[in-house]
């Protein structure tokens, strides 16, 4: 593949779920019906605010849906995959993958530097 | 991306479908009790003479298992937080299909019935009324094979004992009277003891669970 080309996959890539906080959100809602907020504050080390902005990004984009209520007192916040958000995902990967297999193979002269 | 990110949000996929079947199909600790329960209610019901305070005790078995798992999914295996677990199709239709099997059979008893409705005592209307919960139960909480079957046993047993009966214990003159009756009978405590195994087995691989969760929490706070 030519480096134009290349370089034309990896524009390619959906920017909306290539940022890692998002596709950290993504990967944990792909194996589950739903998950609570909490969870994704747990595993995945963020802040608060900042979950909660990349959120917004997945559910604007239509990637995610995000279910508020309560639990007797306490704010409850559910997200859940959308069929666009799995197939925004597998999209990625596959293209993702062709990617990294074009690349060459780091020179020996690279290694020894 | 890196492999090792690749490999970090394989892991995390991983990680999230095993946790999640904790709310759902993996009972761990509350399978181990349910397996008890099953045990119990079989060999009590069966072998001992069936006082009030026994009826009562046997007739609160299911519903004391179904508030245990709820307690023990909700306060200890899903304390990171609630996953919902995702079904496949497949067990999603053995799910229907075994709670539709309950609701028919409910049907069937409540039409058998109804005709003498006016004149039925109040352990036949428990009877009926267990019937029913065991159809709502089945179709709300018992998600896997082995809970199913000791869920259905452990309601079919209170109700039978509303009723002033018990499923016959083998070498007992009730087990000798009726065989058939007898042999699907034990069916329930073999399973119960399946379930006992798979309790544990799910509870020791939960831990196992939460030691790499709190791995991976502490190396996503570290990046």
């Amino acid at each position: 593949m030519s480096a134009p080309s290349r370089i034309g996959e990896v524009m390619a890539l959906d920017r909306l779920v290539h940022e890692p906080a998002r596709l950290l959100i993504l990967a944990v809602l792909v194996n589950a019906k739903e998950v609570e907020f909490g969870f994704l504050e747990q595993v995945s080390g963020l802040s608060k605010g900042n979950l909660s902005s990349h959120m917004g990004k997945l559910e604007a984009g239509g990637l995610i849906e995000v279910k508020k209520s309560f639990r007797g007192k306490r704010p409850l916040t559910e997200l859940r995959i959308t069929a666009a958000g799995r197939k925004a995902l597998a999209d990625y990967r596959q293209g993702l993958a062709m990617v990294v297999q074009e690349l060459p193979a780091p020179s020996v002269a690279a290694k020894r530097k | 991306m890196s492999d090792g990110t690749q490999e970090k949000l394989c892991e995390l996929e991983s990680l999230t479908r095993e946790y999640a079947r904790y709310s759902r199909s993996a009972g761990g600790l509350a399978s181990v009790l349910g397996g008890l329960f099953c045990l119990a209610s079989y060999l009590f019901g069966g072998l001992l003479p069936l006082s009030l305070a026994w009826r009562m005790a046997l007739v609160a078995l299911p519903i004391l298992w179904l508030l245990a798992r709820q307690v023990a999914a909700r306060r200890y295996y899903q304390r990171l937080g609630h996953v919902e677990e995702q079904e496949s199709t497949v067990d999603r239709r053995v799910h229907r299909c075994c709670a539709g099997v309950t609701v028919l059979v409910a049907v069937l008893v409540t039409i058998h019935a109804f005709p003498q409705a006016v004149r039925l005592s109040p352990g036949s209307l428990a009877y009926l009324a267990l019937v029913w919960l065991l159809a709502l139960a089945a179709w709300r909480w018992l998600r896997s094979a082995l809970d199913f079957v000791v869920g259905t046993f452990l309601f079919c047993q209170a109700a039978l004992v509303c009723a002033g009966f018990a499923y016959p214990v083998i070498g007992t003159a009730e087990a000798i009277a009726n065989p058939p009756m007898a042999l699907l009978a034990l069916l329930f405590p073999l399973t119960a003891l399946l379930l006992i195994g798979r309790g544990v087995s799910d509870h020791r691989r939960f831990r196992s669970l939460r030691a790499r969760l709190l791995q991976f929490r502490e190396a996503a706070g570290e990046a």
